[in-house]
C-alpha cells in the first residue's frame, strides 16, 4: 500500500562539475517501500542524481523534498543527521573501513547515532545473520571475499532501519552469482524493513529486482513505465 | 576485484586495488620479456624509466622522493660543512691578527691599538692604526691604511651608523671621515661590526699599542683539546644527523602504495616477482639520485642565504664559508641511492605483488623484543667503558662515542614500532573516533611509528644534550667576580695620560645622559725597601673613590690608609700588609715613557690608619696603601694607571651608549669595558647555538616529512573518507580520529625518547665525570616541542582532510 505522496521527490535538478553538466533538469520520485532502479550509461549522471537525492551533493538548482521537508534548505549538519538517521548507503566497492572488523563496520552507523558499543554490535550481528555473514564478525574486510564484503556493506546500510536505502552499483564489483545473491538479500531485507531503495545500476538483470525503472541520459531522467 | 589468492609462502589476500592508475603502463618491455632471461640491470633501468617517464603518478612520486631526499641531503651537507665554515671564520680572524712585531720604529711598521667597543649587546671590533713608514703593512680587507682622521668600516657597521639610532648613540664615538669599506677578507662574518681608524696621536710607547710589521697569526690554531667540548660536538653531530638519515629513509618510501599498484600492473603483463622488486629498486634509486642532485642545489641555494639564516651567530657566515668536502660529496652521491635501494627492498619484504593486485601478508610477523634491545644495549656497552675518562683532560675514542650514540639512538627507532604495536594491541573501548584510530594503529602500527621515529630520535638526542649542557654549563659560564650593581662601566685611561686631565675626563663622562656617578682611581706599585720581592699596590683617589676599595668610617683630603686584607682571601700575601714607618720605593720599575717615570723613595707615615679592604666593582681586592692625592709625594704623570668607574641610571634607556660616547669624546684613547657578572666561554656558546640551529632545522625537516606522509595516507583514504561522510559521519569525528592516530604513537615516541635521552645524558655526564642532574623544565620543553611539531602538522593537514571528506570523493567517472 503506497502512501498518497512520494517519500522522496526531486524536481528539475541541475548540477554541473565545472563546465560539464551532470544533471540537466532531472526529476525523480520514490514512495516508501518502493524499489526504483536508476539506469543509464556511464557518465549519464545517475550517480550524481543519487548523491543529490541523498543530500551528499547540493544541486545547483531544483528542489528535493524528503518527507515533506526541503532538503536543499537544510545545512550540512542537518543533512548529515538525516543521513545518519533516515538513509542507508551501499557503494560499488563496499567502502568498508579496512581497519575495523566486519561487525564493527556494521555497528558503525549505530555508534555514530550514539549507541553503546555492545548494543550496536548485538544489533549489527542480527543484521549480519540476516545477510548470511554472521560468521565473519571478527574478520577484517581485507580477509573476506568481495561478495561477503558487499553483504556486510548491505547489513551496514540497513542496521539503522533507514527509510531510504541508496545503492550505487552495489554489484558492480561482483561476479554474476555473487551479484544475484547480494541483490536478492538486499531487496528482501529492504522490503521486509519497509525501506525504499534507490538502486543505481547499468545492468538490466540488477534493475529487474526493482519495482520501477528510471533512465538517466545526458542528465535528464525518464520513467521507463511511460516509455513502455 | 577483491579475492583470496593462493601464495606458496603466506596466507595472503588482495586489497582489491590491482587495477589502479598505471595499470596500462605495464605493456611494453615488461610484457615482452616474460619467460625470458633478463638482466637485473634492464629491470633497474626500467625502474628508472618509470621514475622519470611514468606519467603524472610516477612524476609525483619521484618528485616527492626527490624533495624529501633533497632536503635531507641539503641538511646533511650543511651540517657537515659547519666545521669548515667555522674554520674559515677562524682563519680570517687569524689572518688579521698581529703577526710580527718590532721593537723600534721602522718604515715597514704600523702602530696598532685594539679599540673594541660595544653598541648595546653588539660587539664592535676596532683598531686604531698609525703608519710609521711607506711600507707599513695593510690588514686584510683594506686597500690602504686609513690616514689620520679617516675610518674604514664594515658594511654592517656602515649601515648601523646610517640609522637614526646609530647616528645618535654610536656615531659620536667615531669622529672620523668615512673613506672606505672593509671587504670580506677582513671580516669574520658579513654581519660583523668592525672598523679601522687612522690616527697620528701615537708616540709608540703607549699602553696597548703594538708596533706591527706583518699581519697574520703564524702559530697553529688552538686545537679542540677540551674533551667535554669535543664530546659535545661529536654527540651533537650524531644527534642531528641520525634523524636526517631516518628522514631520508622515510622519504624514499613516499608513494609506496601507488608504486605497488603500478608494479601489480606490470606483473599482469608478465614481469616476475624478483623483476618487480628490481624495478622498484631502480625507481627508488632514480628518485634518490634526483634527490641528491636536488640536495646539492638546495644546499647551494640556501648557502647564499647564509648571512640571513645563521641568525644566532652574531657575525654570521659568508656563503663561501660553507664548502663541501669533495670526498663527502662523492660519498653522499653514492650512498644515498644505495640506501634508497636497500630501504625499498626492505620495505617490500612484507609485500607480494601479484598480477591481480598488491598482496600483503594477512598476519604480520610477531614483533620480537630481544633483537630490538640489542641495539641500545650495544650502544650502552660501547659507551660504558668510557665512563670517567673525561676526568683530568682525558681522551675519548671519537669512533666509540659516535658508534655508541648512534646505536643508542637507532635503538629508539627499533624499539618504537614494538612499543607502539605492544601498546595499541591492548587499547580498546572509547568513542567512534578513538575506535577508528586504535583499529587503524593495530592494523598498521609500523606505518604509524615510522614518521614518529625521526621526531623521537631528535627529541632523545636533544634531551641528552640538554641534560649534558645543564651539568657542564657552569664550567663554561665564568663568574667574573664583577659587581655591576655598583658600576656598569670601567673606563681604562692610558698610563701616559696627564694626571691633570683626569678631573676633566671624569667631568665629561659624568655629564653624559644617564650617568649618575664617575669615580676615578689611580694605581701604581710599590716595593718594600728591605724586600726585593715585597710588591704591593698603592691606590690614589678622592675619598668617594677610595670608598670603592675599602670600608672607610671617615675620610678627608690628606688621609692615607693601610689596607687590612682577610687572610683567607685568595689574593692575600703578607707583603701586601704595609707597616707604618716602613720605607718603600714607589713605582720601583719606572718606565720608558716620555718623560721617563722615576722611582721615588718614601716613608709610610707613622700615624697612618688602617682600613679593611673590599673588592672594587671589577672584583679586584687591593692590598698596600690607599691615599688621597695630597697624602702621597707628587709623582709625575705616567706613575699611575687610572680607571674611572661609571655608575648608570637604569631608568635611562641606552645610558651605557651615551656614556661610551662621552668616553670617546673625552679622549679617543680611553677604553670602556662593560662590567658583567657572568661571561660564557665563546666556543661553548657556539656549540650551544649550533645545537639550537640544528635542532630547529631537523625538527622542521621531520615536520615536513610527517606532513607528506600524513597527506599521502589521507589521499589513499580519500574515497573511504567520502563514503564515511556520506552515511552521516561527523567531520569532527574523523578529525578527532586522525588526531588520535597521531597522538598515540607520538605520546609513546616521546615517552621512549625522554627515557632514552635521559639515559644517554646520564651516560655522557658519567663520561666527563659530572654528577647527573636533570633539568625537567628543559626536558618538558624538548618533549613538548616534539609533540608540538606533530600537532602543528596534524593541524596543517586538517584543511586537506576537510576537502577530502567532500562528496566529490565518491565520484568515479
Amino acid at each position: 500500500m503506497m502512501p498518497a505522496g512520494p517519500l522522496l521527490a526531486a524536481d528539475s535538478l541541475h548540477k554541473a562539475y565545472g563546465p560539464t553538466p551532470a544533471l540537466d533538469g532531472a526529476d525523480f520520485s520514490i514512495h516508501g517501500g518502493e524499489v526504483v532502479a536508476v539506469m543509464g550509461p556511464s557518465g549519464s549522471g545517475k550517480s550524481t542524481l543519487l548523491h543529490c537525492l541523498a543530500g551528499i551533493v547540493t544541486p545547483d538548482s531544483g528542489t528535493i523534498t524528503y518527507a515533506g521537508r526541503e532538503l536543499s534548505a537544510m545545512n550540512d549538519t542537518e543533512r548529515s543527521a538525516l543521513r545518519r538517521s533516515d538513509f542507508g548507503f551501499v557503494f560499488q566497492f563496499g567502502q568498508l573501513v579496512p581497519e575495523l572488523t566486519c561487525v564493527e563496520n556494521v555497528a558503525l552507523p549505530l555508534r555514530l547515532n550514539g549507541a553503546g558499543r555492545r548494543d550496536a554490535e548485538r544489533t549489527a550481528l542480527a543484521w549480519m545473520e540476516r545477510l548470511e555473514v554472521d560468521d565473519l564478525g571478527g574478520k577484517r574486510p581485507g580477509e573476506v571475499s568481495g561478495g561477503q564484503g558487499q553483504r556486510v556493506a548491505v547489513a551496514r546500510s540497513l542496521v539503522t532501519n533507514p527509510k531510504v536505502l541508496f545503492a550505487d552499483e552495489p554489484t558492480g564489483a561482483l561476479d554474476s552469482l555473487n551479484g544475484e545473491r547480494v541483490m536478492q538479500l538486499l531487496t528482501d531485507a529492504a522490503r521486509s524493513a519497509g525501506a525504499a531503495v534507490v538502486l543505481v545500476t547499468h545492468e538490466a538483470r540488477v534493475a529487474a529486482y526493482s519495482d520501477r525503472e528510471i533512465v538517466v541520459r545526458d542528465g535528464r531522467s525518464r520513467d521507463m513505465e511511460r516509455v513502455v | 576485484m577483491s579475492s583470496r589468492l593462493a601464495h606458496p609462502d603466506k596466507d595472503i589476500t588482495t586489497d582489491g586495488q590491482g587495477t589502479g592508475p598505471g595499470a596500462g603502463q605495464g605493456t611494453g618491455p615488461a610484457g615482452g620479456r616474460a619467460g625470458k632471461g633478463t638482466t637485473w640491470l634492464q629491470d633497474l633501468l626500467m625502474g628508472v624509466r618509470f621514475a622519470v617517464a611514468g606519467g603524472r603518478e610516477g612524476w609525483i612520486r619521484t618528485a616527492l622522493t626527490a624533495l624529501g631526499v633533497g632536503l635531507g641531503v641539503a641538511l646533511l651537507l650543511a651540517t657537515t660543512a659547519i666545521p669548515a665554515a667555522i674554520d674559515a671564520r677562524d682563519q680570517r680572524d687569524r689572518d688579521r691578527s698581529v703577526g710580527e712585531v718590532a721593537e723600534r720604529k721602522g718604515p715597514d711598521a704600523v702602530l696598532v691599538k685594539e679599540e673594541n667597543t660595544q653598541f648595546r649587546d653588539l660587539g664592535i671590533t676596532g683598531r686604531l692604526l698609525q703608519a710609521e713608514g711607506r711600507d707599513a703593512p695593510v690588514p686584510p680587507g683594506l686597500t690602504r691604511l686609513p690616514g689620520p682622521g679617516e675610518i674604514m668600516v664594515s658594511p654592517e657597521l656602515a649601515a648601523l651608523l646610517d640609522t637614526p639610532e646609530g647616528r645618535e648613540l654610536l656615531a659620536p664615538r667615531f669622529p672620523y671621515e668615512r673613506v672606505g669599506t672593509i671587504s670580506e677578507a677582513g671580516l669574520i662574518g658579513p654581519k660583523e661590526l668592525a672598523f679601522y681608524a687612522g690616527t697620528d696621536a701615537f708616540t709608540g710607547g703607549e699602553d696597548f699599542v703594538t708596533r706591527v710589521t706583518s699581519f697574520g697569526d703564524t702559530y697553529p690554531s688552538e686545537p679542540w683539546d677540551d674533551p667535554v667540548l669535543l664530546l659535545l660536538v661529536v654527540v651533537m653531530f650524531v644527534v642531528l644527523l641520525t634523524p636526517v638519515a631516518i628522514f631520508v629513509a622515510t622519504a624514499v618510501r613516499f608513494g609506496g602504495e601507488r608504486r605497488d599498484r603500478r608494479l601489480a600492473a606490470l606483473r599482469l603483463v608478465g614481469a616476475d616477482a624478483a623483476g618487480t622488486r628490481r624495478i622498484a629498486a631502480g625507481e627508488a634509486a632514480a628518485g634518490a639520485l634526483l634527490g641528491v642532485l636536488a640536495g646539492f642545489a638546495f644546499f647551494l641555494a640556501v648557502r647564499q642565504l647564509a648571512d640571513d639564516f645563521t641568525v644566532v651567530i652574531e657575525t654570521r657566515f659568508f656563503p663561501s664559508d660553507f664548502a663541501v668536502d669533495p670526498a663527502l660529496a662523492l660519498l653522499v652521491t653514492l650512498a644515498v641511492p644505495c640506501a634508497a635501494v636497500l630501504v625499498t627492498l626492505f620495505a617490500m619484504r612484507g609485500v607480494v605483488v601479484e598480477p591481480l593486485g598488491v598482496v600483503r601478508a594477512s598476519k604480520t610477523a610477531k614483533r620480537r623484543l630481544w633483537w630490538r634491545l640489542v641495539l641500545p644495549l650495544a650502544g650502552l656497552g660501547l659507551l660504558y667503558p668510557m665512563i670517567g675518562q673525561g676526568e683530568d683532560d682525558g681522551e675519548f675514542s671519537e669512533w666509540q662515542v659516535t658508534g655508541g650514540v648512534v646505536l643508542l639512538l637507532v635503538g629508539v627507532t627499533a624499539l618504537l614500532p614494538w612499543l607502539v604495536a605492544f601498546t595499541v594491541a591492548r587499547l580498546g573501548g572509547g568513542p567512534v573516533s578513538w575506535q577508528l584510530a586504535v583499529r587503524r594503529l593495530q592494523m598498521s602500527s609500523s606505518a604509524a611509528a615510522r614518521p614518529v621515529n625521526g621526531i623521537a630520535v631528535a627529541v632523545a638526542g636533544a634531551i641528552a644534550l640538554q641534560t649534558f649542557f645543564v651539568s657542564v654549563q657552569g664550567d663554561y659560564q665564568k663568574d667574573t667576580g664583577m659587581d655591576p650593581s655598583r658600576a656598569q662601566l670601567q673606563v681604562m685611561v692610558p698610563r701616559q695620560t696627564e694626571a691633570s686631565r683626569i678631573p676633566g675626563i671624569t667631568k665629561t663622562i659624568s655629564e653624559a645622559k644617564g650617568v649618575t656617578r664617575v669615580t676615578a682611581l689611580g694605581d701604581t706599585e710599590a716595593l718594600a725597601d728591605n724586600d726585593p720581592e715585597g710588591y704591593f699596590s698603592v691606590t690614589v683617589g678622592d675619598c668617594a673613590a677610595l670608598a670603592l676599595v675599602a670600608k672607610l668610617d671617615t675620610c678627608s683630603e690628606g688621609d692615607l690608609f693601610l689596607l687590612r686584607m682577610d687572610h683567607e682571601a685568595e689574593e692575600y700575601t703578607p707583603e701586601g700588609e704595609v707597616k707604618p714607618g716602613q720605607k718603600v720605593l714607589l713605582n720601583p720599575d719606572g718606565s720608558a715613557y716620555e718623560p721617563p717615570v722615576e722611582s721615588v723613595r718614601w716613608t709610610v707615615p707613622e700615624d697612618a690608619e688602617t682600613a679593611e679592604a673590599r673588592r672594587d666593582p671589577t672584583g679586584l681586592l687591593r692590598d698596600g696603601i690607599i691615599a688621597t692625592p695630597s697624602a702621597l709625594p707628587g709623582l709625575v704623570s705616567g706613575s699611575y694607571r687610572y680607571s674611572a668607574y661609571v655608575t648608570l641610571d637604569p631608568a635611562v634607556p641606552d645610558a651605557r651608549e651615551y656614556a661610551r660616547n662621552a668616553v670617546a669624546q673625552a679622549d679617543p684613547l680611553l677604553y670602556p669595558v662593560r662590567l658583567e657578572e657572568y661571561r660564557v666561554v665563546g666556543r661553548f656558546q657556539s656549540v650551544t647555538k649550533g645545537l639550537l640551529i640544528g635542532s630547529v632545522a631537523v625538527m622542521l625537516l621531520i615536520g615536513a616529512s610527517l606532513f607528506v606522509s600524513q597527506m599521502e595516507q589521507l589521499r589513499e583514504r580519500r574515497k573511504l573518507l567520502a563514503a564515511l561522510v556520506a552515511f552521516g559521519t561527523r567531520r569532527r569525528t574523523l578529525c578527532a580520529s586522525v588526531l588520535w592516530q597521531t597522538a598515540v604513537p607520538i605520546a609513546l615516541g616521546i615517552t621512549l625518547a625522554t627515557a632514552t635521552g635521559l639515559a644517554l645524558g646520564a651516560v655522557l655526564l658519567g663520561m666527563v665525570d659530572r654528577s647527573v642532574r636533570f633539568d625537567w623544565t628543559a626536558v618538558g620543553i624538548m618533549a613538548g616541542t616534539g609533540a608540538g611539531v606533530v600537532m602543528v602538522v596534524t593541524a596543517l593537514s586538517l584543511p586537506s582532510l576537510w576537502r577530502m571528506m567532500r562528496p566529490e570523493g565518491l565520484r568515479t567517472e
